[in-house]
C-alpha cells in the first residue's frame, strides 16, 4: 500500500525532528556539567584523573615514565574547568597536556632538559598476550603501543597474539580501528595479558578517506562524507552496484534489469540534480577515475574503504567533475605480519523475482476474435471455432489431438529455465615486513543466465558472464621517509549471451516471447519421415504473407534463442605507482604524495549465428492425424537464407588508454597547544584517448582527440582545540571542451564544524549524547561533462556527407554534400552547482550513531537547447546555451547501533534514509499559454501526459466528446476507449492538454534498514530496502495485446497479459475503469489508448527483503584441528520478498516489464582464513 | 641525498602544476569548418549539391501533397504492415491534419515534409560564400549562383503552395541574432510571388539552355526549367486560391498587414500567360516536343490502339535522356513502382514483395473520357447509367481487355489514356515481360484467389484499380523482379501547353485561340479536337464556347493528361476545386468477391474530410508559440 510508505516516511521525519528538538533542549539543560568538583587533601594524581574521567568522560593518558601517578596533590576543585584541574595537577611536572577529542594526553612540555623524575629502575619485561573481540575471535593487526616509549610497539598477528618488550609499570595502549582503545599498565611479574577489545559504536576514531585519498579522523570532517563498511556491500551478487540502494545514505539507486553482466544499478548521489548531460557521480578507485562498470566488478573483499562525497566541501577538490558527487574506493594494502590468506567460495542459484503472467492460448484466441469483432465487425475473425476446439484438445492432450498442427506454446517456459547457477570465489594473500608489505588477491565469478539451451544445438546461447580479477598492492619503504606503492590490477570479463537485433547486449527474448502468438506455430517439429536425416532443427513458423526480407512470417523466439550467440571480451589493466615522501627535511609536517597511473582498456565483440530452417505443417489429415512438413524459407538470396553452419560477424571493438598524474603537497602543523593548521596543494592531469572501431556509432575526428582535464586544487584547514574546524577548499579546473576564455573554472568552498559535545556547557547532556557534532558547508562545484558534444568552440561540419545529390543520365555523378552537425559557440561554459549542506552527527546513549544532513543544491548554467529559435532560421542543428537552472534539496539520515546482551548475544541495527526532490527553476521552453505545461517548478524526470478520466461509455459519448484523434489513420475513439480531459477547454484533445502527471520516474526516496544478531557462533542478519515517491508507466504500446510492438523487430502479435484478459472493457462487461480499455486488433485503431496518460501511471514504490544471511563460525578448536584460523559458513539470499502495490511485474523494472527480470538469489558460501 | 629529494620534488611538482595552458588545447588547427566548404572549386561543387539535396528528396510520392491529397490515390490506413510507406500524407484526406504535429510538414521538416527553410539557408550560404573558391571560373560561378537562386526560389515556392504567405528569407540571419530578430513575420503573398519571380529572372540568363554534358549533369537546372517554374508560380498566384480569395481576407499579421490580396487582379493572368508562352517557346526552340513511343528491340508489330496507349504509357516512363517531352525531372528514380502494379503472374502472386497498394478510386477512373474524347456523363453514345452492368469482352477489345473476360461496361469504349494510365480487373497489361500483342497479361483482381486480388492485409489494393501510368512496361514482377527505372517529370511540355491554354482562357481569349493548345495534347492521346469532340458527341455541344465551360474542359483535360503526376493535386488546390473533388465518398469495388456480379459493387472506402481550411497547411502550434510574430492560417 502506498499509504504505508508515506506513513513510514512521516514517522521517520517525526523521529528526526524529535531528536533534533531533544538535542537542543539538552544543550540548554546541561551547560555546567563539564566542570569538575573534587575535594581531597591527599589525592593521588590517579584519583584526580579518575574523577575527571568520571565527571567529564575524558580519558586521560599518561606515561608512568614521566609522571608518577601516586604523586599527591591537594585537590580542592569546585566547578573547576578541566583545564584548571589539569594545570593544578601538572604544576609539579615539566608536562603539558593536549585534548584530542575525548582524550587528554599528557606529554612532555617543550622544554630542552628532560627532568629525570621517572622510575629509572623499572626493568625490561617481555610480555605476551592475545587480543580478541567479544566473540572470542583473535584480532589481527591491532596496534600495541607503549605510551611512554614511542619506539616500542607492535601489531598482533593473525591470531591476535603479540609479543612486546616494555618496561614494567609502563602503560600500553591497545587500539584498533572500530574498537574502543584500551590502556593497561604492565605490572612486574605479569607476563601474559589477554585483552578483549570492545567494538566502538561511536566510532569517533574512525578514519575517513576523503578527496585525493586523504585520511581524516571522522571528527575533523566538515563536509558530507558517508563511509560505508565494505562488509555491508557484500551481497550474493556479482555486481557491487546492486548493493548500493538503501545501504548508503544519500544515494538514490535502482536496478533496471537482472541480466548477468547487464545488471548495473543506476545510481545518483542525492538524486538527480541536473537535467544536463551527466547526472551520475564521479567514481574514483584508488584515486583514478573509472566507470560504474569497474565499480560494479570490484570485489568487495578487496575494498579497504568506501566513501561517498556528497557536498561541495567534500568534492570541491574535484571541481570539474565532482558536481554530481564522488564515490571514492580504496583497495586494501598489505599489513606487516605473517602471511594471511583469506579464501571465499560461494555458490548461488538465481531465479526471477516475478514472472509475467500471460493468459492461456484459448483465451488469447477468443479475445483476439473479440478484438476484431469489436473494431471491424465486417472483417473475418482471425481464429475459427475449429482452430480453438483443436487447440483445446492439444492443451488437454486429448486423443487425436496434434500439438504441431494446432500448437499451444508456452514461450516463456520454452525459452527460460526456472533457475540458474552462479559461482564466485576469491582469494587474497597479505603480509610483509618492515620494508615491504603486499596484498595480492584474485577473484573469479561465473554467472549464468536463465535461458534454455538445446542439446541438438551447436552453440551455447545462454547468458554466461565470467569475471576474473587480479590485484596486487605492494608498499615498499625505501627509507623511513619514503614509501613507494605499486598497484597492479586487471579486470577481465567474458560475456556470452543471446543475439540481439538492436546491437545491445540486453536480451530481447523476453520481449520476443511476449510478442509472439502462442497458437500460430510450434517452436519446432519432430522430424517426420521425410526429414529423418535432416541435421538441423525443424523450427516452426508461418509462411510469410508478406515482407521483403525472407519468406517466414514471424520470428520464432525459440529459433532466435538457439540460432546463435554474441560474445564480448573486455579487459582493463591498470598500473599505478605512488610515492609518499616525508619532507620533514624541508620543514616538519610537510609531505609529498604523487601518483602516476595508467590503464589500458580493450573490448571486442562478435556475433555467431546460423539461419534457422523454418517449416510449416501442411496437408493435415485429421482422420489419420498426419501432416507433411513444408520448408518455408526456401530462399536462394538475401539475408535470411537458411544455413546450418555458423556465420561470424565481427562487431565493434574499442581500445582506450588512460593516463593520470597527481601531485599533492601536504602540510600540517600545530601551533601552541590548540591551533592546528593544515594545507594542501594538489595538481592533477588526466587524459583519455579512445580508438573505437564501431559498427553502429560513428567515430569522428573529434572523438579521437584526447579527453583532458587539468586541476590545481587547494585546501586549507584550521582547527582549534580539536573542537572547532574550519576548512577552505578550491578547485581550479581546466577542461579541453571549452573555448580558451572559458577553459578554466574556479570553484571555492568553505566549511566548518563544531564538536559541541566537547564544550563545557554540554555537561550532563553527555550522558545522553556522548558526541554531538554540527557541521556546515557552502560552495561551488563545477561540471564539464555537459553534453556529448566535444568542442563547443568549433563548428562540427561534415564536409563529406549528409546532403547528397547526384546528377547525370544514370545519376553517375554523385557528391555527398555538406551537413552541419553543430555550430560553433564560444560562450558555452561550465555547469555549476552551488551547494549548501548542514549536517549533524551524534551518538545517543553511547550506542546509536546518527548522521543527519539536509542540503540544497542549485545547479545553474545547465546546458540546454535553445527553444526560442524558430525553424524559419533554417539551422541544421540546435543551438545550446548555459541557461538552465535546477534546484534540489533533501535529507539523508543514517543511523546504526549495537547492543551486547550478556556475553554471547549481540544485536546491531542500521538504517539509511535518503530523500531528494528537485525541480526545474529555469528552463527555456516555448511560452505555452497553458500554465500547466510550464516546465519550471516541475521535478526533473516527471512525465508528461494526458489526464485520463475514465473509459467512454459508448460510441455515442465518444463521438460527442471533445475530439481526440491520435491515430495518423484518423480513427476516432469509441466506447471503451480512454476519455481524456480537455484541460484548456478548446474542444479538442491535443498536446496542449498534456500536463505533468505522477511522481518522477526516478525514486525520490530510497531507504534501507537491517538488523543483525549474533549468538555464540551463529550470526543472522536481514536487510530491507525500498523506494518510494516514484512513478512509472505501463507501456501501452508494447503491452497492448494482439497488436505489433512499435519496435520493428518484434514482428509477432503481442501476447495477452492475464491481467488484461481478466479486466478489460468489453461490450458484455462495460467497466468504465477496467484495467485495459476496449481491445483492438491493430495499433492504429487503438492509438487513442496508447497515448501517455495517467491511465497507465503506476506507483513504483516497493519494499524488499533485500538480503538475509545466516552464518556459522566454526569454534576455534575445530578450526584449529582443521588447520585454519577461522572458518565461517553462511547461507544468504537476495531479493527474497517484495511488497509493492504493483503486481504485474517487478516494480523495479519500471515500465520495462518485458525485460530480463530482477533475480532472486540463494547463496551458500564459505570463508576461510588461513 | 637531501638535494636529490629536492630535485625530485621540484620535478614532480612542475609536472603536476598547471603551467602550460597548451595541455588543454587538443584540437588541431585545420579541423573542418564551413570555411573549408569553399576553399576550392571541388569543395564548392559539393556544397552546391547540398543545395540540391532537398530538391532531390521531393521524389517520394507518398510525401507529396499533390499526390496524396489529389483524390487520385487512396492508401489503406489499417494495413498490418505499411511496407515502408509512411501513410501520413495519404491519411490527410481522412481529416487527420492538425496543428499539433501536422502531416507533410515542410515548414519544420517533419512527418514526411522536408526542412525547407534549411534548404533555403544552404542556398543563401552558397551565395554568400561563392566568391571564396580561387579556382572557380567566372562562367561557372555565374551558373552556380543562378542555380542557387533558382533553388532558393523553388524552395520558397514549395512553401508558398502550402502556406501562402511565408517569411521571405533573402539572406541568412546570423547565428547570434537576438531572440527578437529571429521572430520573423510572414510576408504577403504578392511580395512572395514578386520575390520568387525576381530570383528566377535573375537566374534565368545565367543558366544553360540545354545540358551539354548529359552523363554528368542531367538534372541540373536549365533556363527552360527556370522559365517554366516562373510560369507555374505566376499561374498559381493568378489562380482563385491566392488571387483575391475572399476566405483569406481576414488573415493579417499582428501589425495588421494583410497577407493575402483582397481583390482579384486579372492582370496576374496576363503575366502568367506571357511567362507560359515564353517557357513553351524556349522549350520548343530547344527540341522539346511531345513524346511518342520508341519501341524496344523485341516489341513486334503493334496495333494502332496499342501504339497510342504506349505513346501515352511511356510519356513519363521513357528513359529521360531520350524522352523529348521532359522539361524537368528529378534525378532519383521513381521509387514506388511496386505499389502501383497489380500482380499478373502466379509467381508474382506468391511473392511477398509486390504490394500494389496504391489504389485509384472509382471517381478518378470515371474522370477519363470516352473514346470520343468527352466526359463519360456527357457522351451521347455511351451508356452512362448502366456503366456498372457487366459485359464480356470480345475479340475487338483484346488490346484493352482480356478476350472473353467479363467486366463492367464502364471499362469499355474509353479513351486510350484510360487504358494507358489505369489497370483494372480484366485490363490488358502490355509488358511485364510480354510484348507480343496477341498474348498479353490481363489483370485478374477478383477475390483473394486471383493473382492481383487481396492476398492479406498487406498486399491489397482496396479499390481494384492501379495507377498503371506509374509503372514502366519493361518492369517485370514475376519470380523475383526487374524494375525498369524512370524519372517522374516535374514539368513536361504537355503540362505547359495545358497551363498556357488555361491562362489564355482566363484572360478571356476565344476558344479558337485556346483550343489548339489543348488539341495538341489530345491528338497525342488519339482524341479529336475539343470543338469536334464536343460538337459531335457531347450532350452539351457548345460547352467550350463559354469561358466557364472551357475552363471545365481545360481542368478535366489537365487532370486526365497529368493524372498521378502530382500536378493535378496542386492544380485542384489553386483552382479551389479540391473540396468538390473530395466531397463524395471515395469508392472501390468489392474486392474480396470473386464473382463479377458481387465484385462490381461500389463500396465506400474513404469518406474524405476536407474543409476550406485544408487548402492551406497549418503552422505548427509550437512554432506560433516560439515566434509570436507568426499568425496561423485560416481556421487552424
Amino acid at each position: 500500500m502506498p499509504s504505508g510508505y508515506i506513513k513510514k516516511f512521516l514517522l521517520i521525519m517525526k523521529m528526526t525532528s524529535f531528536m533534533l528538538m531533544l538535542a537542543f533542549m539538552q544543550v540548554s539543560a546541561a551547560v555546567f556539567s563539564q566542570k569538575i568538583t573534587y575535594v581531597n587533601k591527599d589525592a593521588t594524581l590517579k584519583q584526580v584523573f579518575k574523577q575527571i574521567n568520571k565527571q567529564t568522560g575524558y580519558n586521560i593518558f599518561w606515561s608512568p615514565k614521566s609522571i608518577n601517578s601516586n604523586h599527591k596533590i591537594d585537590a580542592a576543585f569546585k566547578n573547576a574547568s578541566i583545564d584548571q584541574v589539569l594545570v593544578t595537577c601538572l604544576k609539579d611536572f615539566q608536562l603539558t597536556y593536549l585534548i584530542e577529542g575525548k582524550s587528554v594526553i599528557i606529554k612532555d612540555a617543550p622544554v630542552v632538559n628532560t627532568p629525570n623524575v621517572t622510575d629509572e629502575a623499572a626493568a625490561d619485561n617481555t610480555i605476551t598476550g592475545t587480543v580478541k573481540n567479544e566473540k572470542g575471535e583473535g584480532l589481527a593487526g591491532v596496534t600495541i603501543a607503549s605510551m611512554g616509549d614511542k619506539k616500542s610497539g607492535t601489531l598482533t598477528d593473525n591470531n591476535g597474539r603479540f609479543v612486546l618488550d616494555v618496561k614494567d609499570g609502563s602503560e600500553i595502549k591497545i587500539s584498533s580501528i572500530g574498537y574502543k582503545s584500551q590502556t593497561i599498565t604492565v605490572t612486574a611479574g605479569k607476563k601474559v595479558y589477554n585483552i578483549i577489545l570492545v567494538e566502538d559504536v561511536t566510532s569517533a576514531e574512525t578514519v575517513v578517506v576523503t578527496a585525493y585519498g586523504r585520511k581524516q579522523l571522522k571528527e575533523a570532517i566538515v563536509g558530507a562524507v558517508t563511509t560505508v563498511k565494505p562488509g555491508v556491500l557484500k551481497i550474493p551478487a556479482s555486481n557491487l552496484t546492486n548493493a548500493l540502494a538503501g545501504q548508503v545514505a544519500g544515494v538514490i539507486a535502482y536496478t533496471p534489469s537482472g541480466q548477468p553482466g547487464q545488471d548495473n544499478a543506476k545510481f545518483f548521489i542525492r538524486g538527480v540534480t541536473t537535467f544536463g548531460y551527466k547526472q551520475d557521480p564521479l567514481i574514483l578507485i584508488d584515486n583514478v577515475e573509472l566507470t560504474s562498470n569497474d565499480l560494479a566488478r570490484l570485489n568487495v573483499d578487496d575494498i579497504e574503504s568506501f566513501s561517498v562525497l556528497k557536498d561541495a566541501s567534500a568534492t570541491a577538490l574535484y571541481g570539474a567533475r565532482g558536481g554530481n558527487g564522488v564515490i571514492l574506493v580504496k583497495t586494501k594494502e598489505g599489513k606487516a605480519g605473517k602471511a594471511q590468506i583469506n579464501v571465499r567460495i560461494e555458490n548461488s542459484t538465481s531465479q526471477s523475482v516475478k514472472t509475467l503472467e500471460l493468459s492461456d492460448p484459448i483465451t488469447y484466441m477468443r479475445l483476439f476474435n473479440e478484438a476484431t469483432r469489436t473494431r471491424y465487425p465486417l472483417n473475418p475473425i482471425p481464429y475459427s471455432e475449429n482452430k480453438i476446439i483443436n487447440t483445446q484438445a492439444t492443451l488437454a492432450h486429448a486423443p487425436g489431438s496434434n500439438e504441431f498442427v494446432y500448437p499451444a506454446v508456452d514461450w516463456m517456459n520454452m525459452l527460460f529455465k526456472k533457475r540458474a547457477p552462479t559461482q564466485r570465489g576469491n582469494i587474497s594473500l597479505q603480509g610483509g615486513g618492515g620494508v615491504a608489505r603486499y596484498y595480492v588477491a584474485g577473484s573469479f565469478s561465473n554467472d549464468n543466465g536463465i535461458l534454455r539451451t538445446d542439446i541438438r544445438n551447436n552453440n551455447n546461447n545462454n547468458v554466461n558472464y565470467k569475471n576474473y580479477q587480479l590485484r596486487s598492492n605492494v608498499n615498499i619503504n625505501i627509507t623511513d621517509k619514503t614509501e613507494l606503492i605499486v598497484r597492479l590490477s586487471g579486470t577481465f570479463n567474458d560475456y556470452n549471451g543471446p543475439l540481439t537485433s538492436d546491437g545491445s547486449l540486453q536480451t530481447q527474448l523476453y520481449n520476443l516471447a511476449s510478442h509472439t502468438s502462442p497458437v500460430d506455430f510450434p517452436a519446432y517439429y519432430p522430424a517426420d519421415s521425410a526429414n529423418l536425416h535432416t541435421q538441423h532443427i525443424l523450427f516452426g513458423n508461418s509462411p510469410a504473407a508478406s515482407g521483403t526480407d525472407g519468406a517466414s512470417k514471424y520470428i520464432n523466439p525459440y529459433a532466435q534463442l538457439l540460432s546463435g550467440h554474441q560474445r564480448y571480451s573486455e579487459s582493463r589493466m591498470l598500473a599505478q605507482l605512488e610515492l609518499n615522501q616525508n619532507l620533514s627535511f624541508i620543514t616538519q609536517g610537510l609531505n609529498f604524495h604523487a601518483i602516476m597511473s595508467t590503464n589500458r582498456y580493450a573490448y571486442f565483440r562478435s556475433y555467431l549465428n546460423y539461419n534457422p530452417y523454418y517449416y510449416t505443417a501442411t496437408n493435415y489429415d485429421k482422420a489419420s492425424n498426419t501432416y507433411q512438413l513444408q520448408w518455408i524459407n526456401n530462399l536462394s538470396t538475401g539475408n535470411n537464407v537458411a544455413r546450418e553452419y555458423l556465420n561470424y560477424t565481427p562487431l565493434e571493438s574499442n581500445n582506450s588508454t588512460f593516463m593520470y598524474l597527481q601531485g599533492v603537497l601536504d602540510y600540517a602543523h600545530t601551533f601552541g597547544k590548540d591551533h592546528n593548521i593544515s594545507a594542501a596543494l594538489i595538481g592533477t592531469r588526466q587524459q583519455t584517448v579512445n580508438s573505437s572501431v564501431n559498427s553502429g556509432n560513428t567515430t569522428t575526428l573529434f572523438t579521437s582527440l584526447p579527453y583532458r582535464n587539468q586541476t590545481v586544487a587547494g585546501r586549507a584547514t584550521y582547527s582549534f582545540k580539536s573542537r572547532y574546524y574550519l576548512e577552505f577548499n578550491f578547485g581550479y579546473n581546466g577542461s579541453e571542451r571549452f573555448s580558451a576564455n572559458h577553459r578554466q573554472g574556479f570553484f571555492p568552498t568553505i566549511g566548518g564544524s563544531w564538536i559541541i559535545s566537547d564544550e563545557k556547557f554540554w555537561g550532563d547532556l553527555y550522558n545522553v549524547f556522548d558526541r554531538f557534532k554540527l557541521r556546515a558547508s557552502y560552495g561551488l562545484v563545477g561540471n564539464d561533462a555537459i553534453s556529448d558534444r566535444r568542442f563547443f568552440y568549433l563548428s562540427d561540419v561534415n564536409l563529406n556527407g549528409g546532403n547528397p545529390a547526384s546528377f547525370g543520365t544514370n545519376n553517375a555523378y554523385y557528391r555527398p554534400g555538406v551537413s552541419i552537425n553543430n555550430y560553433e559557440n564560444d560562450d558555452v561554459t561550465w555547469e555549476v552547482s552551488k551547494q549548501t549542506n548542514l549536517g549533524m552527527e551524534f551518538t545517543v546513549l553511547k550506542k546509536i550513531n546518527v548522521i543527519a544532513e539536509v542540503y540544497k543544491n542549485n545547479k545553474y548554467n545547465i546546458l540546454q537547447d535553445r527553444a526560442s529559435i524558430p525553424t524559419t532560421m533554417g539551422l541544421e542543428s540546435g543551438i545550446s546555451a548555459n541557461i538552465g537552472k535546477a534546484e534540489s534539496k533533501g535529507i539523508d539520515i543514517s543511523l546504526d547501533g549495537k547492543q551486547n546482551i550478556g556475553k554471547s548475544f549481540s544485536l546491531a541495527f542500521r538504517g539509511n534514509f535518503t530523500y531528494s526532490e528537485n525541480k526545474f527553476t529555469q528552463y527555456e521552453a516555448p511560452d505555452y499559454p497553458e500554465a500547466y505545461r510550464q516546465q519550471v517548478g516541475q521535478p526533473i524526470n516527471r512525465q508528461y501526459g494526458y489526464i485520463a478520466e475514465r473509459l467512454f461509455v459508448d460510441d455515442n459519448e465518444a463521438a460527442n466528446s471533445p475530439s481526440q484523434v491520435f491515430s495518423t489513420g484518423g480513427f476516432a475513439p469509441k466506447g471503451g476507449d480512454i476519455k481524456y480531459r480537455d484541460l484548456n477547454g478548446d474542444g479538442k484533445i491535443d498536446a496542449a492538454d498534456q500536463t505533468f502527471i505522477g511522481n518522477p520516474t526516478l525514486p525520490q526516496m530510497v531507504y534501507g534498514f537491517g538488523l543483525s544478531a549474533s549468538y555464540k557462533n551463529f550470526d543472522l542478519s536481514g536487510f530491507f530496502q525500498g523506494q518510494a515517491k516514484v512513478s512509472f508507466f505501463i507501456d501501452p504500446a508494447r503491452t497492448s495485446p494482439f497488436i505489433k510492438s512499435p519496435d520493428s523487430y518484434y514482428t509477432g502479435n503481442t501476447q495477452l497479459l492475464k491481467a488484461y484478459a481478466d479486466d478489460h472493457w468489453s461490450e458484455d462487461h462495460q467497466n468504465l475503469f477496467a484495467l485495459y480499455p476496449r481491445l483492438g486488433p491493430d495499433g492504429a485503431v487503438i492509438e487513442n489508448n496508447r497515448q501517455n496518460s495517467n491511465w497507465w501511471l503506476r506507483d513504483g514504490s516497493f519494499m524488499r527483503l533485500k538480503s538475509v544471511e545466516l552464518g556459522y563460525t566454526l569454534p576455534s578448536r575445530i578450526a584449529k584441528s582443521l588447520g585454519v584460523k577461522n572458518t565461517r559458513i553462511y547461507f544468504n539470499g537476495l531479493n527474497l520478498l517484495t511488497w509493492s502495490p504493483f503486481k504485474l511485474w517487478d516494480p523495479e523494472l519500471g515500465g520495462n516489464g518485458f525485460a530480463y527480470p530482477i533475480q532472486k538469489v540463494f547463496n551458500v558460501g564459505i570463508n576461510v582464513n588461513l | 641525498m637531501k638535494s636529490y629529494y629536492k630535485y625530485l620534488f621540484m620535478t614532480v611538482l612542475a609536472i603536476s602544476c598547471v603551467s602550460c595552458k597548451k595541455y588543454l588545447d587538443v584540437t588541431p588547427a585545420n579541423i573542418g569548418t564551413i570555411d573549408y566548404a569553399f576553399r576550392n572549386r571541388n569543395e564548392a561543387e559539393n556544397y552546391l549539391f547540398s543545395c540540391y539535396a532537398t530538391l532531390q528528396q521531393l521524389v517520394y510520392p507518398q510525401n507529396n501533397p499533390g499526390f496524396t491529397t489529389s483524390s487520385e490515390i487512396i492508401f489503406p490506413n489499417d494495413l498490418t504492415d505499411f511496407q515502408g510507406i509512411d501513410p501520413t500524407g495519404f491519411n490527410l484526406i481522412r481529416g487527420t491534419q492538425n496543428t499539433q504535429n501536422p502531416g507533410l510538414n515542410f515548414w519544420d521538416g517533419a512527418n514526411g515534409g522536408q526542412a525547407t527553410f534549411r534548404a533555403i539557408r544552404r542556398c543563401n550560404t552558397m551565395i554568400e560564400n561563392i566568391n571564396k573558391p580561387v579556382d572557380l571560373s567566372a562562367d561557372e560561378k555565374k551558373r552556380w549562383i543562378a542555380e542557387a537562386k533558382f533553388l532558393k526560389a523553388y524552395y520558397h515556392f514549395v512553401l508558398f503552395r502550402l502556406y501562402g504567405a511565408i517569411p521571405i528569407t533573402d539572406v541568412n540571419l546570423p547565428i547570434n541574432s537576438s531572440t527578437e530578430d529571429v521572430k520573423v513575420k510572414r510576408d504577403p503573398v504578392d511580395d512572395v510571388v514578386n520575390y520568387m519571380v525576381k530570383l528566377l529572372d535573375e537566374a534565368a540568363p545565367d543558366l544553360p539552355v540545354v545540358i551539354q554534358n548529359q552523363a554528368k549533369e542531367l538534372g541540373r537546372i536549365t533556363k527552360p526549367i527556370a522559365l517554366a517554374v516562373k510560369a507555374q508560380i505566376l499561374a498559381t498566384a493568378a489562380s482563385p486560391l491566392f488571387n483575391g480569395n475572399p476566405d483569406y481576407i481576414s488573415i493579417k499579421n499582428k501589425d495588421g498587414k494583410a497577407l493575402f490580396p483582397s481583390a482579384y487582379d486579372a492582370t496576374k493572368w496576363d503575366k502568367a500567360a506571357a511567362a507560359a508562352l515564353e517557357a513553351i517557346k524556349i522549350c520548343e526552340a530547344n527540341g522539346v516536343k511531345l513524346h511518342t513511343f520508341i519501341p524496344t528491340a523485341n516489341v513486334g508489330n503493334l496495333s494502332d490502339s496499342l501504339k497510342t496507349v504506349l505513346n501515352l504509357q511511356t510519356t513519363i516512363t521513357e528513359k529521360w535522356d531520350v524522352n523529348t517531352e521532359i522539361v524537368w525531372a528529378l534525378n532519383p528514380v521513381f521509387p514506388t513502382q511496386s505499389y502501383c502494379m497489380p500482380r499478373l503472374t502466379a509467381k508474382a502472386a506468391a511473392s511477398p514483395s509486390f504490394q500494389g497498394t496504391f489504389a485509384v478510386p472509382i471517381s478518378e477512373q470515371e474522370l477519363f473520357y470516352t473514346n470520343h474524347g468527352v466526359p463519360i456523363n456527357e457522351d451521347k453514345t455511351w451508356d452512362y447509367a448502366n456503366r456498372y452492368d457487366l459485359r464480356t469482352s470480345q475479340d475487338a477489345d483484346r488490346f484493352y481487355i482480356g478476350n472473353g473476360y467479363e467486366t463492367v461496361k464502364a471499362h469499355f469504349d474509353r479513351e486510350p489514356r484510360f487504358y494507358a494510365d489505369i489497370a483494372f480487373d480484366g485490363g490488358i497489361w502490355f509488358g511485364n515481360g510480354l510484348t507480343n500483342q496477341e498474348s498479353l497479361y490481363y489483370v485478374q483482381g477478383r477475390g483473394s484467389g486471383a493473382f492481383a486480388g487481396p492476398t492479406d492485409n498487406i498486399r491489397i489494393n482496396i479499390t481494384g484499380y492501379w495507377p498503371k501510368k506509374l509503372v514502366n512496361y519493361l518492369t517485370v514482377y514475376d519470380d523475383g523482379y526487374t524494375i525498369a527505372d524512370y524519372r517522374m517529370p516535374m514539368i513536361r511540355l504537355a503540362g505547359l501547353y495545358l497551363l498556357y491554354a488555361e491562362t489564355l482562357n482566363e484572360q478571356g481569349k476565344p476558344a479558337a485561340e485556346v483550343a489548339p493548345w489543348l488539341d495538341k495534347v489530345r491528338a497525342r492521346a488519339g482524341l479529336p479536337g475539343i470543338v469536334q469532340a464536343w460538337s459531335t458527341y457531347s450532350k452539351n455541344p457548345t460547352k467550350y464556347s463559354s469561358k466557364d465551360g472551357l475552363r471545365q474542359i481545360i481542368h478535366q483535360e489537365s487532370r486526365i493528361e497529368l493524372a498521378f503526376e502530382s500536378q493535378p493535386g496542386w492544380d485542384l488546390r489553386r483552382w479551389k476545386e479540391l473540396q468538390g473533388a473530395l466531397s463524395k465518398p471515395l469508392q472501390g469495388w468489392n474486392i474480396f468477391e470473386s464473382s463479377p456480379i458481387n465484385y462490381y459493387r461500389p463500396r465506400n472506402l474513404v469518406i474524405p474530410v476536407f474543409n476550406v481550411r485544408n487548402y492551406l497547411w497549418p503552422i505548427t502550434n509550437n512554432d506560433l508559440i516560439v515566434n509570436g510574430n507568426l499568425v496561423q492560417n485560416l481556421n487552424w
